[in-house]
């Protein structure tokens, strides 16, 4: 894992909604580095800005100020055709959190499976014969493929589509709450899969509204809060030493199976202080 | 009139009564013709928190519901018996069960949006509820809805009163229907899944405001997740169910230090592999 | 597609009917046992071993002009159909992708030829560029047009704005390959519910102007036109409307049998529906059907 060869490399990067006097910030100045094979946790409530940012990066919303660096190519400014041409490459790619919503129902597994690799331009053999090994990689068995979506189970449905955002091998992989439509049992299969990606090189970022979700699989926690960046360092040292308010509350929140009786009236403070 | 809060602390309920017993309870499906849930027991007393912790389709809505009375069609109980203080319930009338609801038993469910009218004006529905169940006078119903919105933490409440839900946030809308949920005064509380849709600082807000409750109401609560950490938190006991089965029952310590079935262990491990306690651990 | 529909007993009849106006339409005229034009001296028989369908008020063969007229008939309804379908469906399509400025006026296009007046506008059109069945249809078809116009438009939305659309999106698709993957297969089901009621509405609509002298020209027969001048002699022939009628309802009944039959068969529940009766019929009975339509 090297920092100097960064994925992703986005700085002081904003994003407005809205026109004229409805116009509203949704991302002021957020700054964030993805290292080659680094797990990044992005972690922060409804209406903070996570997915923005994701969006921002994957080029769906533009940005009015910043810049954003995709495996060393910068994006900023980039035309609907530019996009397209870094897409197709594959360098880049996106898990959604209900994976019966962003694969096709009228489409097999292995339909959707292989639509990235045709899209740029791979025969159908070539697509077909890439995908098999990749099955065995995220737990699923070949039978599926000439499956429907809705034929699936939820854990197999998002392990699907975890393998069709690593069939291009990319550099990145953007994961929007990829676990949190999921009962406990697939969970910890897909968490598990995400755990053996990070021997590939490939980096992940891991969108979660919930710290506790990727404190186990993340190297490093960003926090953010109403459209900034309010903390960003190592795993352990964001949980064990958070230093914005914010933080010290959503750890203080975050179910555990210890007593929470005593963290009560600390989290009735730390609210207190954040809402001040 | 003395407030909410200043009636219960002054006198806390400290009897022993059961307020809800659940013997043995069986709930079948008449369509597919097969038993959903194959025996469940438990029993709240005053200030009491009993939790459920199972996957969807576990059987553990399916349990409240019967303890509510409102089991979907086609679903009866087909076995045991569920007594809400000290009476049977399958031996109740319909007008029975509506002096019943609100009044002794309530409960919250996970979308908080769809239990409320969205042209009405919040505090209005919770007034209409007080006016009902304790045929208090306009003027008494918004004095109490007033009281209620502040017992749930809701900063101003006077302000909410008046608004629509589509200007509440979720964990705001939840508090609403909380509020609305103990107005009549009930003596036990269900929360099924009332935090899942929630984020996790709102989730907690959610939890703590239960505790509170509880505490200082004597209300007993029977609290409903998918997540075994929501129901360590708040519970003295803890139900794992798993398709439509108790795999283990008993005090929350004993459960999470001595766990007997393979799920819960793995319950158990996945939070202290994925979660925050493997750091926190470290302190 | 065609296999669901073909799993369902509404779909196989449908298409039983469709088949058989369809060889009317090919082999009508040449099955017309006399000259449908030419008339005679018994004029207003019934039914008999040489006429079968007896004679109308010139004396001409009435089964002959059924024959002979189905083709115009059906031709008539079909054209409707599909100017209907090249006229609304493209446009529905793009009006989603093609910004703003062409939404707008196609929408307000769309709007303008709802609210014209279907008969009056076919006269007025037929008179300009003349009276031919050809000219009207066309004009119909294009009358018709916003129905295929709205539905393709409202399918396309939904599938537009759907995630795995964004999926192939962020995949770097274009926009021509989401039409072809993604929307049309959600667009297909709608627009061919949307054309078997359109063919029914033709076939109404080439009787109603045939009856009022627009488009085909009498004496050439249409089955519109055989019921219009059969309705005159009702007093001498009460029973004769019966053949043209007959025949007019088989074909618009089967078209929305059809329709009936795909929306069933599309989408989710459809899917579901086809698979439960698979389930309940015997896989021996079952597999004839599947072979056969595979």
């Amino acid at each position: 894992m090297s920092t100097d060869n960064p994925v992703l490399t986005v700085t002081d990067l904003e994003v407005h909604y809205g026109a004229r006097r409805r116009r509203r910030q949704a991302l002021n100045g957020v700054s964030l580095e993805v290292g080659r094979g680094e797990v990044v946790g992005l972690i922060g409530e409804t209406g903070s800005g996570k997915s923005t940012f994701a969006r921002a990066v994957l080029g769906l919303v533009p940005f009015s100020r910043g810049q954003v660096l995709i495996d060393g190519e910068d994006v900023t400014g980039h035309s609907q055709r530019k996009w397209r041409e870094l897409r197709r490459r594959g360098v880049i790619q996106y898990v959604f959190q209900d994976p019966l919503r962003s694969l096709d129902p009228d489409a097999t597994i292995e339909d959707s499976l292989v639509e990235p690799l045709l899209i740029r331009g791979d025969s159908r053999a070539d697509a077909v014969a890439r995908i098999r090994p990749l099955l065995s990689r995220v737990h699923l068995d070949d039978e599926l493929l000439p499956r429907l979506p809705g034929e699936l189970s939820g854990g197999q449905r998002q392990r699907v589509a975890v393998a069709r955002a690593l069939v291009t091998e990319p550099a990145l992989i953007i994961l929007d709450e990829p676990v949190s439509a999921l009962d406990s049992a697939n969970r910890v299969g897909v968490l598990e899969i995400l755990k053996e990606l990070r021997s590939a090189e490939v980096s992940l970022v891991f969108i979660s509204h919930d710290l506790g979700s990727v404190a186990g699989v993340a190297d490093r926690i960003a926090v953010m809060y109403q459209g900034q960046l309010v903390e960003n360092g190592p795993a352990r040292d964001v949980i064990t030493a958070p230093q914005h308010v914010y933080t010290r509350l959503l750890i203080g929140s975050a179910p555990t199976l210890r007593s929470a009786a005593a963290n009560r009236s600390e989290r009735a403070a730390l609210r207190a202080l954040l809402h001040a | 009139m003395t407030t909410l809060s200043e009636q219960r602390v002054v006198a806390p309920p400290v009897t022993d009564e059961v307020v809800l017993a659940v013997h043995d309870v069986r709930i079948y499906d008449q369509v597919n013709d097969r038993e959903i849930v194959h025996g469940i027991s438990f029993q709240l007393t005053p200030g009491k928190v009993v939790g459920i912790v199972g996957e969807s389709g576990s059987g553990k809505t399916l349990t409240c519901r019967a303890a509510l009375g409102i089991l979907p069609e086609h679903f009866a109980v087909s076995g045991g018996q569920i007594d809400i203080t000290g009476r049977n319930i399958a031996q109740l009338t319909p007008a029975e069960w509506t002096d019943l609801r609100g009044a002794t038993i309530s409960a919250v469910f996970q979308d908080p949006a769809s239990y409320l009218n969205p042209s009405i004006r919040v505090g209005s529905q919770i007034a209409e509820v007080i006016r009902v169940k304790t045929r208090a006078s306009r003027r008494q119903a918004r004095h109490r809805a007033l009281e209620l919105l502040a017992l749930v933490h809701l900063r101003d409440p006077a302000l909410v009163y008046d608004q629509y839900t589509f200007e509440l946030s979720g964990g705001m809308l939840q508090r609403v229907l909380i509020a609305t949920a103990i107005a009549a005064d009930p003596t036990v509380l269900i929360a099924d899944e009332a935090t899942t849709a929630l984020d996790v600082t709102v989730q907690a807000e959610i939890l703590d405001l239960l505790a509170d409750l509880q505490e200082r109401t004597g209300l007993a609560l029977l609290v409903v997740s998918h997540d075994l950490a929501v129901v360590a938190q708040l519970c003295d006991e803890v139900l794992v169910m798993r398709e439509g089965h108790v795999v283990e029952q008993g005090p929350t310590t004993e459960v999470l230090q001595h766990p007997r079935h393979e799920y819960t262990r793995m319950l158990i491990a996945e939070h202290e592999q994925y979660g925050l306690d493997r750091y926190l651990d470290e302190h | 597609m065609t296999r669901r529909v073909f799993a369902l007993g509404t779909g196989r009849l449908a298409v039983g009917i469709l088949v058989f106006i369809g060889l009317l339409a090919v082999l009508g005229p040449y099955l017309a046992p006399h000259d449908p034009l030419a008339s005679s001296t018994t004029t207003l028989a019934g039914s008999s071993w040489k006429h079968w369908l007896g004679t109308d008020y010139l004396g001409r063969d009435v089964s002959s002009r059924l024959l002979a007229g189905s083709r115009t008939s059906v031709l008539g309804s079909v054209e409707v159909a599909l100017v209907a379908l090249v006229v609304g469906v493209v446009p529905g399509l793009l009006s989603v992708y093609l910004g703003r400025v062409f939404e707008w006026t196609s929408l307000r296009l769309a709007d303008t030829l709802i609210a014209l007046p279907f008969l009056v506008f076919a006269v007025a059109v037929t008179a300009l560029l003349g009276n031919g069945i050809t000219q009207a249809m066309l004009v119909v078809g294009v009358l018709v047009s916003p129905l295929f116009f709205r539905v393709s438009r409202a399918a396309t939305l939904a599938v537009a704005r759907s995630q795995y659309v964004e999926a192939a999106l962020i995949s770097g698709a274009s926009i021509g390959w989401v039409v072809r993957r993604h929307v049309w297969v959600k667009v297909l089901p709608a627009i061919a519910v949307a054309l078997a009621q359109t063919i029914g509405v033709g076939f109404i609509v080439v009787s109603s102007l045939s009856f009022l002298g627009i488009g085909v020209q009498p004496p050439a027969p249409t089955w519109g036109g055989l019921l219009a001048s059969d309705l005159n002699y009702l007093h001498f022939q009460p029973y004769a409307p019966i053949a043209p009628a007959a025949l007019i309802m088989a074909t618009v009944w089967g078209c929305n049998l059809l329709a009936d039959a795909i929306r069933d068969v599309s989408g989710e529940n459809g899917r579901a529906l086809v698979n439960t009766r698979k389930a309940r019929a015997n896989g021996a009975r079952l597999l004839p059907v599947e072979s056969r339509t595979g």
